[in-house]
């Protein structure tokens, strides 16, 4: 929201106030102000245009005027053509910086001098209006604009969407009047009540629930023509274009209470009536903007006899709208539902002044009063009369609100003292009516405002205007009797610590992720697709965090580096089946790396099974829709899968245009949490153990696990460390063959073994692999 | 017999004083000492000599032996206070010399942050509670004063999968699944995770990022309170020079509402580039909860009172490492992760 500073001082005494201070205290108040620009004017001054001609050689269109500024004729050069000889214009001089911060120079285009500037309304900050020159109402050539325009800061406020009374200048004046401690210097509702017969123009509104109030005063005999230089500069300084007195009018009062208001033309509303009604089937209007708008029966229109003439909150119709041949006007001020607006803003992608204002759901108290103060400011500008009799259909009286109040829970919330004078200085300030018993307020919000109702309501506008500033910080404490207990450390960051000792970096993804690259993956199924996707690259929730860790890779190898370790813990979302409304949502721990083959990355996962608290995991060969056919294992403790490990499958890697290798694995943090068991350290081994290795020659289908068991059967307890440490193929072994050598561990934890008893277990063993296996020595 | 003994033991002081490192010391104890040397020798004679010599020559022997193999002892003694007398030269490296990397993974900012923020909130007693990223209308917004059509539900661009299930847009629909789930106040949590809004991306908006959410329901909390909380937050994360400043605001789920902005740590409020001349960073929300939001909970508003806020931990980590871009935390360019 714009607000022009010089206009606030028109409803609260701001004249020993600067404009920053102002803003500051409204800042700190709950209104925020993004930024203040400063408009000074001094450094221009008014020039007359003499001649004006077109350049005869610029490719651009160019005109070159002879501007009088005070006793000397000075060649400018402008972009526009709207300043013909006679008018009056504002100049920048050579050397002056104009206030939008562009700097004037001397200049030759195309042979011609130009030494000066002819300045739009944008670039003295008057308005946002860059079309065309600023063309002036008064003044003498050689003046300074200063003396014609006051003194002006433009305040940018964000207004947040409980406050639509801030909407307009009184809003934020009566803000400024509270946080300053001082007195609005004039009443909300104006008293302007003309007199007259009645003049009551038929108004029925058939959907009271979207249409709270219709007020329409008719104005007739009125003269359209440009509003005066005052109101013209008001309008663009709170960022509105000027079209005619009566329009303006309609635009000031809504930038002065934030009511929006319309005007027709009541020669061309058929009746003359206005009916307020849903939008019939097929019903379309041509719109003040010019697009010709298909309505829908959701919507509420204005309309008269025969015709929608307007969207009901939203935008006018051309066909009814205010020309300069317009000699009766039917003002239009009513309080609309805020959803049905809003929803009807959002069908067409349309936002108006009207539209952000009624979709917050106004008061209806507040139509009356920009009622009045509209039809006063018609009388005035138009010359056109008013009966005090105009229509007010009210169907649905705004209900009067009171909030019962002890004034104690105000310290009591706020945490500081705050004494009841000041509180009700501030509540009066801000138009709030209190009556006050002993010990218990009932409070009275002005009409304008719908967001107080309950105490804490009040005790907020209080409590913001006094200034947290001056609230002493304080922790809270009292003696607890409940608590969560929480570990020092969790879980899972020690599987974290394991994979950032191994070398992995850490990765943290995007969950929306492409459904239809998903569903190529294999993946697809139960996932959960957004109905309202920003793209089709992010529509899905991901059920899986390696596509996206492949991702990180491919970015990281387009970008130079060619092997990486990458690990990400962090949800994955399975869409339910059956009839739970949301997904679930389990956790899970998965690394990639592209310098680690399978057996180094089998011994990752095993570490990080061990660290997080389980007990050494198993492996079983296993399949996965992103992994290679003969290279992935099942991951297990027990009986329960912790999740998958192997080669990522070359078309996965293509898939992102990766080649080479990449070993992977993806656990489910929750089995992984629940496979922890209690462990109890061992004592350290007093006898001496004996190291044996076995080299035996099996059949390839023969897989390492099924010789290991068999060994661990034969050597029994004694038994106490195995681990296989090389396999090959070669020729000399023998095609379908490979060798496999394990190393062996005996002891006892009672004697110290003998040489023979260990031979003997060995022979055993080697007896047994061949017996089960078909393994020979080697 | 025992002058040529007497020779050969000043023979071999002379060899051992000009040994000048330790293989040379080991020569003459293999020359003099060994097997072959010729103490040995003279003592292999020994049994040719006759029996009244026999008991000189041993005497004379041994202590040519000893007098050698003391001798031996000292130089190297020696030899070795020298050699850790020169270790500054003779094993001198070049320390400028780059360092290698060291072969460990980098935990990512946003988890350094988040873990972080834990621990900060954990020191004061609250603890951690999740809940479900694609959430019902009901959590998300109705149960926090945010009906249906309401324009105050504008700023949540929300990703819907059907009429009644979102993604969350903002972490608060923790705050009525953990008053439900704790039922009974003091109840001192945060909740952080992933939250959703349909924005389109650029340097300051993500369609996902992370929020962390906080809420103390007890009796007698107070703004008060509320403002202590975020000092402790704000200097424990950035140093205790640190200031908030709360400004008014206005939430559906909280009242009072307010905006909380840190003190710029740059310029410590004189206004820079960093914090766009305001001398302020604006950091997160809070407020009072709302009565109506405790009773949805299922807590007593006339007995109980409390507060919450929430601000996102990748603008915190933006803070306070100075990242220009929101992007660069989701992208993990190597280049950018592995300088945390």
């Amino acid at each position: 929201m714009r607000i022009s500073y010089e206009w606030l001082g028109e409803y609260v005494d701001t004249s020993d106030l600067p404009a920053r201070r102002a803003a500051e205290m409204l800042t700190m108040t709950g209104t925020k102000v993004e930024s203040v620009e400063e408009v000074d004017l001094s450094a221009i001054i008014v020039g007359r245009v003499l001649e004006q001609r077109e350049h005869p050689k610029s490719r651009n269109p160019l005109w070159i005027h002879q501007v009088d500024i005070g006793g000397e004729v000075r060649q400018i050069i402008a972009g526009a053509p709207n300043a013909g000889p006679g008018s009056l214009v504002p100049v920048a001089l050579p050397g002056t910086v104009v206030p939008s911060g562009k700097e004037v120079r001397d200049a030759r285009i195309a042979g011609e001098e130009g030494r000066g500037m002819l300045c739009s309304a944008a670039e003295l900050k008057l308005s946002e209006d860059h079309a065309g020159i600023l063309v002036l109402e008064r003044g003498e050539p050689g003046q300074s604009l200063a003396e014609l325009f006051p003194a002006d800061a433009i305040l940018e406020c964000e207004i947040t969407p409980n406050r639509p009374d801030c909407l307009g200048h009184m809003g934020v004046a009566r803000e400024l009047a509270a946080a300053a401690r001082r007195e609005m210097k004039v009443d909300f509702m104006p008293s302007f009540v003309p007199g007259g017969p009645p003049d009551r123009i038929p108004v029925s509104i058939e959907e009271p629930g979207l249409c709270r109030r219709y007020i329409g005063v008719a104005v007739r005999g009125a003269r359209i023509e440009p509003s005066p230089e005052w109101m013209q500069r008001r309008l663009r300084a709170g960022g509105v274009r000027p079209i005619n007195n009566a329009v303006d009018v309609t635009a000031y009062v809504m930038l002065e209470y934030g009511q929006p208001l319309h005007v027709f033309d009541l020669q061309k509303l058929e009746g003359p009536e206005i009916r307020v009604r849903r939008a019939h089937p097929g019903e379309t209007l041509l719109c003040l903007d010019g697009q010709l708008r298909a309505l829908t029966t959701a919507m509420l229109v204005i309309a008269d006899a025969e015709r929608p003439v307007a969207i009901g909150g939203v935008i006018g119709g051309q066909e009814s709208g205010v020309t300069d041949n317009t000699t009766d006007l039917l003002l239009e001020a009513a309080s609309f539902d805020g959803i049905n607006v809003r929803a009807t803003s959002r069908a067409f992608a349309l936002r108006t002044e009207a539209s952000l204002r009624n979709e917050k759901h106004l008061s209806s108290e507040l139509a009356l009063a920009a009622a009045r103060r509209a039809a006063q400011l018609l009388v005035e500008l138009t010359g056109g009369t008013v009966s005090g009799e105009w229509t007010d259909h009210y169907p649905v009286p705004q209900e009067p609100v009171r909030v019962s109040l002890e004034p104690w829970r105000i310290d009591a919330l706020m945490g500081t003292v705050i004494p009841e004078e000041e509180a009700r200085a501030t509540l009066r300030r801000l138009g709030f009516h209190v009556r006050a018993e002993e010990g218990s307020w009932d409070v009275f919000p002005p009409v304008f405002r719908l967001d107080v109702a309950v105490p804490e309501d009040v005790i907020e506008e209080v409590g913001r205007i006094h200034g947290v500033d001056n609230v002493p910080p304080t922790l809270p404490g009292r003696r607890r009797t409940s608590w969560t207990a929480l570990p020092t450390d969790r879980p899972l960051d020690r599987a974290a610590q394991v994979l950032l000792g191994g070398g992995f970096n850490e990765a943290v993804t995007p969950a929306l992720v492409s459904g239809r690259r998903q569903e190529r993956l294999g993946l697809g199924g139960a996932f959960s697709r957004l109905a309202n996707p920003m793209s089709e690259e992010l529509d899905a929730m991901r059920v899986s965090l390696l596509p996206s860790l492949l991702q990180a890779t491919a970015l990281n190898r387009n970008r130079g580096r060619l092997q990486v370790r990458f690990f990400e813990i962090a949800r994955v979302y399975l869409a339910s089946a059956g009839d739970a409304p949301l997904a679930s949502e389990p956790s899970r721990i998965s690394a990639l790396a592209t310098d680690l083959d399978f057996l180094l990355m089998k011994s990752v996962v095993g570490r990080l099974v061990l660290a997080v608290g389980a007990p050494a995991p198993s492996f079983e060969r296993g399949q996965g829709p992103l992994f290679h056919p003969g290279r992935t294992a099942t991951v297990k403790v027990g009986e329960t899968t912790l999740g998958i490990l192997g080669e990522i499958h070359p078309a996965v890697l293509a898939e992102f245009g990766l080649s080479g290798r990449a070993t992977a694995f993806e656990l489910d943090a929750e089995a992984v949490l629940s496979a922890r068991a209690v462990r109890s350290t061992l004592s350290l081994p007093r006898f001496p153990a004996i190291e044996r290795d076995l080299a035996v020659v099996v059949a390839e289908q023969v897989a390492a696990a099924g010789l290991l068991e068999t060994i661990r059967g034969t050597a029994g307890d004694l038994l106490e460390a195995l681990t296989a440490f090389d396999e090959y193929r070669s020729e000399t072994i023998g095609a379908g063959l490979h060798s496999i050598a394990f190393a062996l561990t005996f002891r006892s934890p009672d004697r110290t073994l003998t040489d023979s008893e260990v031979d003997q277990s060995m022979e055993s063993i080697r007896r047994r692999l061949e017996a089960d296996h078909g393994a020979r020595g080697r | 017999m025992s002058d040529n003994l007497d020779a050969i033991r000043v023979e071999a002081l002379a060899r051992i004083a000009a040994a000048a490192d330790e293989a040379a010391l080991e020569q003459v104890r293999i020359d003099y000492l060994g097997r072959k040397g010729p103490i040995a020798e003279a003592l292999a004679e020994m049994p040719r000599l006759p029996a009244s010599e026999r008991p000189l020559l041993g005497k004379a022997a041994n202590e040519a032996k000893q007098a050698i193999a003391a001798a031996i002892e000292g130089h190297q003694a020696e030899l070795e206070r020298g050699r850790l007398a020169n270790l500054g030269h003779s094993e001198s490296i070049d320390v400028t010399f780059p360092a290698p990397p060291l072969g460990r993974g980098h935990q990512h900012v946003l988890s350094q942050v988040r873990r972080e923020l834990e621990v900060i909130f954990e020191r004061l007693g609250y603890h951690v509670e999740e809940g479900p990223e694609i959430e019902s209308d009901w959590y998300n917004f109705e149960a926090l004063n945010l009906p249906k059509g309401h324009a105050s539900r504008d700023v949540h661009d929300t990703f819907f999968f059907g009429e009644e299930v979102v993604l969350r847009t903002h972490t608060s629909p923790v705050q009525i699944r953990a008053m439900e789930r704790l039922k009974t106040p003091p109840i001192y949590i945060i909740c952080p995770g992933r939250t959703y809004r349909k924005e389109n991306l650029d340097a300051t908006h993500l369609a996902g990022f992370m929020q962390l959410e906080g809420l103390a329901v007890d009796e007698g909390l107070t703004v008060g309170d509320l403002k202590g909380t975020l000092l402790y937050l704000v200097q424990s994360l950035f140093g205790p020079a640190r200031q908030v400043r709360m400004r008014p605001h206005h939430f559906s789920y909280t009242e009072p509402s307010f905006e909380f902005d840190t003190l710029c740590g740059r310029c410590e409020g004189a206004g820079c580039r960093s914090c766009g001349q305001q001398g302020w960073l604006e950091t997160g929300g809070c407020g009072m909860v709302h009565p109506q939001v405790l009773r949805n909970g299922g807590i007593d508003p006339d007995r109980y009172t409390g507060f919450a806020w929430g601000f996102g931990i990748e603008r915190m980590a933006l803070l306070k490492y100075d990242v220009e871009d929101l992007r660069l935390f989701y992208e993990n360019d190597l280049r950018f992760n592995e300088q945390f």
